[in-house]
């Protein structure tokens, strides 16, 4: 059953308070959190956050597309190392 | 880098198994379109020794169906099963020629091996991986004691990237930590 549109989007109130904190210092930082069950919202937008796995803390720049997303969808928590040997084929890598 | 340039070898693809009995053969492509295993020219083995033309008469179930020149008949077909093809770094081009103008892209493959520098200079390690998990392109960065660092690929993480000199820069970010119970850092 879908989260009752009333309540807004669930997200750890710490945060957000974090969020703007980090906006205002204006230094390269990477916010980490195991908050993954919370909500992207537009004021993380260009934010770097490092996401916990379980395991280690994957930076997650949000961007515009993932508002509304979860910050768990982007740290996996399992391994697929995939069939391609590492840095095969054509593959690109863009910096944002 | 491991190697120069010019004499580096990319993988693009393996043969999967034959296809029909006309000598086709089925492709897994590592190629980010698998239609391109067969845009930079002809590709080799392994060891460099045998080359063959590609020639795409369709996709199956992700596998790109092909034929190879001097690949007439089923047996020849089978016989290269797991055979894997690559082609020169050179044949790629400088840059991914998908990238839309203005972006900075650079092959995956060039990136892995580079040295990882900060500001200063000092080693960092070396970069041994490219990752993307949906939130943009993510350095796995060994360092000279085994660890795994990762690093957002960001202008601002990472101000320079030298591939002809084989290093990039990195500007490690300030980590701060986000507690459930509000305390800093």
């Amino acid at each position: 059953m879908a989260r009752a549109v009333w309540k807004g989007p669930f997200v750890d109130g710490y945060l957000l308070k974090k969020a703007e904190k980090s906006r205002a210092s204006g230094r390269n930082e990477i916010i980490k959190i195991w908050a993954r069950r919370s909500t992207v919202l537009p004021q993380f937008v260009g934010l770097t956050f490092g996401v916990y796995n379980g395991h280690k803390f994957l930076p997650v720049l949000v961007t515009e597309n993932m508002v509304g997303h979860k910050f768990g969808e982007f740290s996996p928590t399992r391994t697929f190392a995939g069939h391609t040997a590492t840095g095969g084929g054509d593959k690109s890598a863009e910096r944002k | 880098m491991a190697a120069d340039a010019s004499e580096r070898r990319i993988l693009v693809g393996a043969v999967a198994g034959a296809h029909g009995v006309r000598g086709e053969v089925k492709i897994k492509s590592f190629t980010e379109q698998v239609r391109d295993v067969a845009a930079y020219g002809p590709v080799e083995d392994e060891s460099g020794t045998r080359r063959f033309a590609i020639k795409i008469r369709g996709e199956a179930k992700g596998l790109v169906i092909a034929s190879l020149d001097g690949v007439a008949d089923r047996n020849a077909a089978e016989a290269l099963k797991g055979l894997r093809l690559y082609v020169p770094r050179a044949a790629l081009g400088k840059k991914p020629k998908r990238a839309p103008k203005g972006t900075d892209r650079w092959f995956v493959a060039d990136l892995v091996g580079l040295a990882a520098v900060d500001t200063q200079g000092a080693a960092l390690g070396t970069v041994k991986n490219v990752a993307n998990y949906g939130a943009g392109d993510i350095l796995e960065v060994t360092t000279p004691t085994g660890d795994t660092q990762l690093f957002a690929f960001t202008k601002r993480t990472v101000p320079e990237v030298d591939i002809a000199n084989g290093r990039v820069v990195i500007d490690p970010p300030v980590e701060v930590e986000a507690k459930e119970d509000g305390s800093d850092e």
